[in-house]
């Protein structure tokens, strides 16, 4: 099937097949290798972007299901908003940085519906973002400077 | 690549925006796509293969078994890993066939097609029915493989043992010790739980040469396993540079590489292999699960007489995953490092059984080893009426102490880090009704430079150096350890250092990511490059090359870590309310890398504790997915609490210390001796879950 959606603010349209996830959409149509495959089971969130500004798993959502809808990558959030990768550069909130697109992505979301967000907050939030390295200590720290609390 | 502002670690912002390019994101032009069948059964002997229907699937190239590769066979020591099963499979999970498509779709579409006859064998699901009289063999002559360390006489299954120090001065010792310890103290098989599954892309060119995209961290030894596996000249082989989504000690293994090459050979085209994470859980080459046995003596005053300590590791059906000469584990025979223990026995065999093979994690054997060890001190400290603190400063290991193997380091600093660990702890507030309690565990790991090499030109771009390194970013930072000696040591801005890890065909050698040893060794390169480079009297590239033994200081780091725990005496709930680490440093390269180390080692520590298990029963992963195999998300931790105990004395021109696998491997025992603090009753078997806390507190002994 077709569908047509906006990626990164600009008009796109694909061929997917009707059990495509948004996941294989964007890395296989688009070239969008910044979005990762993670745990492949919606638990990860490595493959995290937002739709209609909500943050979900793209492992998870069937293409045919964004048809129609505003979806931003990784890619496109840090050409956006240079502050949401300074925070994270300032902060060195990633080591492996395989699971770091997943946190820019979730990190953004929560911009936009909690500017004012508590320490206690933020991790609950980020929680659906694992990260095997950090102890989430940096990354807690890059969110905090983005939303503006440091 | 792109400055950085305000940070210091090189690679933050291509990680940030997403452009860092990983094994998965590599697309070669003319790529065909693998998709693995996989036994469902843990034993059993291959009866049929019928490819034809796969082989008539939209896009599929080719379906190959080991009819059609040969039987070679792969590993890091132990060459016993077959590249598609020969005739038996010995895990669920195990390799059968391969599908070869033009995308991934067709290809796992396909290898579902596939029918595979089977005539089931008895399961071997543990090492101790793998030791067992009479138990069947997994393998009917395991002494024959290439680097086998085990003979016919070792007994049924095994896959190493050894025996370290001497055995009737320690039981004799044991025998006339006033209190004595004996216990038994289990872990499960964990993954690493890096988030970037195994992958692997090869291409074989007509003129013989073998490319190779891989997230393997020891590249060179990769090119000498390959060479060794396939029956190719090491010359004829080129591992790229690839930057790796986490490690842990699981990515050093050839894994998909012989499959890949095999097929990019048989198909003339390169042969593409990603796992999907369910395929990384059960059947790459976890963390050992173990059983060990404690006997620990002391005398009225609770000076340590003497240890023995008989560790039963599970090795799963193939030893290929463990590099080191003696396929053991170090972080066991290194038990009770930390202390003067006048004897020590140790003995630690690794069996083959029908369950996933396993392998290297972060500290290999050392946080089962200490678990166990640490538990048991607790238990003697108990049994002896002696404060835990104040038996572990009785014993660790003061400057000129020899260690259980006779090691005297540069310095022992461990009891200041134990009394660091002990002044930051204050109480936090615990839930109503809940029980509350404390306990501290200490470990110590030795710092040594291993091979490596480094190449340093002037920059063409104008200005600075560049300097080629031939070890993968594994996400330590360790290419940011190269940027800032040399900008340091040459006296440059940051931004005129240009560090470029470049493929195997262009520098001498390097030992691989692991045995903590990175930062030393790279450092100690980077040393020596500068010297060259500050002597060079032409514009001549100067290369360095250590080799396996590098520096003669002998450096340890203690570590101590303190868990603060409540308890729901009504459930078995286990919260966590802080854990505090206290670690020995030298000098800081990148203060925020040596944190990360810190905190992640505690996390991990933690998820060990308390949360993660593969729950292998009957020979087969229960665990099978992330949300089955549970880690630690930014919710579940606790506060974690460093202290630097600073002035340590390190190695090389940076006085750097390891950090990388130091606060991972006490936290269990912190863990477990809190609980046992809060409630009196001692768990011996981790994952700590409500449910076995429950049931401890309800047998209290």
């Amino acid at each position: 099937m077709k569908i047509a959606l906006t990626l990164n603010g600009e008009q796109a349209s694909a061929d997917v097949e009707g059990d495509s996830q948004v996941l294989d959409v964007l890395r296989e149509q688009f070239g969008l290798t910044g979005t990762k495959e993670g745990c492949g089971v919606g638990v990860c969130g490595a493959c995290s972007v937002l739709v209609d500004g909500n943050p979900v798993s793209s492992c998870l959502y069937l293409a045919g299901m964004a048809d129609g809808a505003e979806v931003w990558t990784v890619e496109g959030l840090a050409a956006k908003d240079p502050d949401l990768i300074e925070a994270f550069v300032e902060c060195e909130g990633m080591q492996c940085g395989i699971c770091t697109p997943g946190q820019v992505v979730a990190a953004a979301a929560l911009r936009r519906h909690n500017p004012d967000p508590t320490e206690e907050e933020i991790r609950t939030w980020m929680s659906g973002n694992l990260c095997r390295c950090t102890g989430y200590g940096t990354i807690v720290e890059a969110v905090k400077r983005y939303v503006g609390r440091d | 690549m792109t400055a950085t502002r305000g940070a210091a670690r090189l690679d933050a912002r291509d990680k940030a925006t997403g452009a860092t390019r990983y094994v998965a994101d590599l697309s070669l032009p003319g790529q065909l796509h693998v998709a693995v069948v996989r036994s469902p059964l843990p034993h059993a002997e291959i009866e049929a293969v019928d490819v034809s229907s796969a082989l008539a699937a939209p896009g599929v190239v080719g379906v190959f078994t080991a009819d059609d590769i040969g039987a070679p066979l792969f590993g890091r020591r132990v060459r016993d890993a077959p590249v598609l099963a020969v005739g038996k499979v010995r895990y669920v999970g195990e390799p059968v066939a391969a599908v070869v498509a033009d995308t991934r779709r067709h290809a796992e579409r396909a290898a579902t097609l596939v029918d595979v006859a089977y005539r089931e064998l008895p399961v071997v699901a543990s090492a101790a029915e793998a030791t067992a009289p009479e138990a069947p063999m997994v393998h009917d002559a395991p002494w024959d493989y290439p680097g086998a360390v085990v003979g016919p006489g070792d007994g049924p299954n095994l896959q190493s043992v050894v025996r370290r120090g001497d055995e009737d001065l320690t039981a004799e010792a044991l025998r006339s010790a006033p209190v004595v310890v004996d216990a038994l103290y289990t872990t499960p098989a964990g993954h690493q739980g890096y988030l970037e599954p195994q992958g692997c892309v090869a291409r074989v060119g007509s003129d013989g040469l073998v490319e190779v995209w891989i997230n393997n961290k020891s590249p060179y030894r990769l090119v000498g396993q390959l060479a060794a596996s396939l029956g190719l000249e090491p010359d004829r082989i080129v591992v790229h540079p690839v930057p790796i989504g986490g490690d842990f000690g699981g990515k050093g293994s050839p894994m998909a590489a012989p499959l890949c090459v095999a097929l990019s050979r048989l198909t003339g085209r390169p042969c593409r292999l990603v796992l999907r994470y369910s395929e990384d859980l059960t059947s790459t080459n976890p963390r050992h699960p173990t059983t060990m046995r404690v006997r620990l003596g002391a005398d009225r005053d609770g000076h340590l007489l003497a240890l023995r300590f008989d560790s039963l590791a599970d090795g799963g059906a193939y030893a290929a995953f463990k590099p080191i000469a003696s396929v053991n584990l170090h972080g066991v025979l290194e038990a009770g490092s930390p202390y003067r223990i006048p004897h020590r026995y140790i003995e630690s065999r690794i069996a083959y059984t029908t369950t996933v093979p396993k392998g290297h994690a972060r500290a290999p054997g050392a946080p089962q080893a200490t678990f166990a060890v640490e538990s048991a001190m607790d238990e003697l400290a108990g049994r002896l009426g002696i404060d835990p603190v104040e038996l572990r400063r009785r014993n660790v290991l003061g400057d000129g102490d020899p260690n259980p193997d006779g090691v005297v380091w540069i310095e022992a600093r461990g009891r200041e880090v134990l009394d660091a660990a002990v002044a930051a702890l204050t109480p936090r507030p615990v839930p109503l009704g809940w029980q509350h309690g404390w306990g501290i565990s200490l470990y110590d790991r030795a710092t040594a430079p291993g091979q490596t090499s480094l190449r340093l030109l002037d920059d063409p771009d104008g200005g600075g150096v560049v300097a080629e390194v031939p070890i993968p970013e594994t996400g330590t930072g360790n290419h940011t350890v190269v940027r800032e000696g040399l900008a340091r040591l040459l006296g440059l801005g940051r931004d005129r250092v240009r560090v470029v890890h470049v493929p195997t065909s262009d520098l001498p050698g390097d030992a691989g990511v692991g045995g903590s040893r990175v930062t030393a060794s790279l450092s100690e390169a980077v040393e020596r490059a500068a010297a060259a480079w500050a002597a060079r009297t032409g514009s001549e590239p100067v290369v360095v090359s250590l080799g396996e033994a590098g520096g003669a200081e002998r450096v340890t780091s203690f570590s101590a870590q303190i868990a603060q725990v409540a308890v729901d005496p009504e459930t078995g709930q286990v919260r966590v309310l802080e854990i505090v680490s206290a670690v020995d440093v030298a000098d800081i390269v990148n203060p925020a890398a040596h944190r990360m180390q810190i905190d992640g080692g505690a996390a991990m520590g933690f998820g060990f504790a308390l949360l993660e298990d593969l729950k292998i029963e009957g020979g087969q992963v229960g665990a099978g997915n992330l949300g089955d195999f549970r880690m630690p998300t930014a919710h579940d931790l606790p506060a974690l609490t460093t202290v630097l105990v600073t002035g340590g004395r390190g190695v090389g021109a940076l006085n750097v210390k390891q950090i990388g696998e130091l606060t991972n491997v006490p936290t269990a025992a912190a863990i477990a001796n809190a609980v046992a603090a809060a409630t009196g009753a001692r768990i011996r078997s981790i994952p700590l879950t409500a449910e076995a806390v429950l049931s401890a507190m309800g047998a209290p002994e």
